[in-house]
């Protein structure tokens, strides 16, 4: 009996150290650039992302291209790239960790760190909404990013700079696997 | 004795009207002083040591009012007198990554506390998988994903500085051209303003002189303009959408008829100093500037607002 107990223990320990990942299987980012003239929103669904979670810890990367964003204007996205250090820093990076515990919650408050045009920035607190849908978790939020942060010049059209302001709306379907 | 109660209830009035007027300012400046909180806290770095300098800013959510401060030696901030509400804080520091948390909120006759740990700056390059100790729930250096874990090769990660040096020209010259465009547009309306009274019946020859030169600083400014968008480098494998095509295709119209344009003007010029009557080809010169100049017009507006 002692014997049963101490495997079952053990086997019950195993089983919460057990690794679990999380895929990003759909994506859509978008910034939103404001201008005196204009109300910019640059697209893109081409985000790589996965969470590993081990003892009740979960890491997360998501990459993706800063070539990809789409604002429907290709002058002004090589405008974007260039002031972005695009083509020097070709990916936007996101990590942060989040407790196992937090895939169960409808909101949650997440550390990010954003490296971008050659800047590391992290957000604390960056509030998401979680939407649970089987194996799937369907995540949106908000990063209230700002150009200053990642010391990138705002840029200019006919003289007048855009905000400094470029919010980054998240909305991202999670798989675990 | 009237004279003396008079000046006896006048001084009485004073005194009151006073004394009243210091209640109000003392209440009001207590009310002020009551109506506010502070936010406060020490900036240290991964191990704990305080840094010295930094500077904190607070963004007030609501009013995007900001305040800063510098952090002393022993690497503490304190804002004063701030007004009650959520505030975003920003903790920059020289070799540091900048730190950027929210919301925090300030109460009335409260001292909020933030205290915060900033992480070393990575140099460069991809961040390695070490733990990120300024955040409390940073990624653990066992199981973080890489890149590589993305699949993304490195050609898709690593960086080409020579692209950005093109790309960075490119902007340049654009931005000249942008603005060389700006500067051209006054000299452009002056010269179809003063059109009509250079070809009309009048026999002066002063409006007709300034058409002239003004068309020919149009000329030379346009040919500028147009140099630096001809000249900027091309960016392979950039699909073109959007305005900016709209933008090219008035180049087709405006480009040939800043050329046709002087070159009918000079002939309408020479058959009106003959004394002649505009005729033959040389008629064309003001619808063709006329197109031209709308054009132009087209290509700056279609760039500069969203349709």
């Amino acid at each position: 009996m002692k014997r049963f107990l101490i495997a079952f223990l053990l086997a019950l320990s195993v089983f919460a150290q057990t690794d679990t990942q999380w895929v990003l299987q759909q994506s859509t980012l978008t910034y939103h650039v404001s201008h005196p003239l204009h109300q910019t929103d640059g697209v893109s669904h081409a985000a790589k992302g996965k969470g590993v979670c081990h003892a009740g810890q979960c890491d997360f990367l998501i990459a993706v291209p800063v070539k990809s964003f789409d604002s429907g204007d290709s002058n002004r996205d090589l405008h974007m790239l260039q002031v972005t250090r695009g083509a020097e820093f070709p990916m936007v990076m996101v990590r942060t960790r989040l407790p196992d515990s937090d895939s169960k919650a409808a909101d949650i408050k997440a550390d990010l760190e954003i490296q971008f045009a050659g800047q590391t920035v992290a957000y604390k607190q960056v509030p998401f909404k979680l939407e649970k849908q089987g194996a799937e978790i369907h995540v949106t939020g908000t990063i209230p990013c700002t150009l200053s942060d990642f010391k990138i010049e705002p840029p200019s059209l006919l003289t007048m700079q855009v905000k400094n302001e470029i919010p980054v709306r998240v909305d991202m379907i999670w798989h675990q696997q | 004795m009237r004279l003396k109660t008079w000046k006896f209830w006048s001084d009485r009035l004073v005194d009151v009207a006073s004394t009243t007027m210091f209640l109000i300012l003392a209440t009001s400046l207590m009310a002020q002083v009551a109506e506010t909180g502070a936010l406060a806290g020490t900036i240290t770095d991964s191990s704990g040591a305080t840094v010295a300098n930094a500077t904190v800013t607070a963004t007030n959510a609501e009013t995007g009012q900001i305040r800063t401060a510098r952090t002393g030696a022993d690497g503490s901030y304190r804002f004063d007198q701030l007004p009650p509400g959520s505030y975003v804080l920003k903790v920059e520091a020289t070799g540091f990554k900048t730190l950027q948390i929210l919301p925090t909120t300030v109460e009335i006759n409260k001292t909020t506390v933030r205290d915060e740990a900033l992480g070393t700056k990575e140099i460069g390059g991809e961040p390695t998988a070490t733990p990120q100790e300024n955040l409390p729930n940073a990624p653990s250096s066992t199981t973080a994903p890489s890149l590589s874990d993305l699949g993304l090769t490195p050609e898709q990660t690593q960086g080409n500085p020579k692209e950005q040096a093109l790309l960075d020209k490119r902007t340049h010259m654009l931005k000249i051209h942008q603005r060389m465009g700006l500067i051209t547009t006054i000299p452009l309306i002056a010269t179809v303003i003063l059109g009509p009274g250079a070809g009309g019946k009048s026999e002066g020859t002063a409006a007709r002189d300034a058409h002239v030169a003004l068309g020919a600083l149009t000329g030379d400014l346009y040919g500028i303009t147009a140099w630096y968008a001809i000249r900027a480098p091309r960016i392979k494998g950039a699909p073109k959408r959007g305005p900016i095509r709209f933008h090219e295709a008035m180049a087709w119209i405006h480009g040939p008829g800043m050329v046709l344009t002087p070159i009918l003007g000079a002939l309408a010029f020479e058959q009106k100093n003959n004394g002649e009557r505009v005729h033959g080809i040389a008629r064309a010169h003001g619808p063709v500037a006329i197109v031209t100049a709308g054009a132009f017009g087209a290509a700056l507006l279609s760039v500069s607002v969203k349709f």
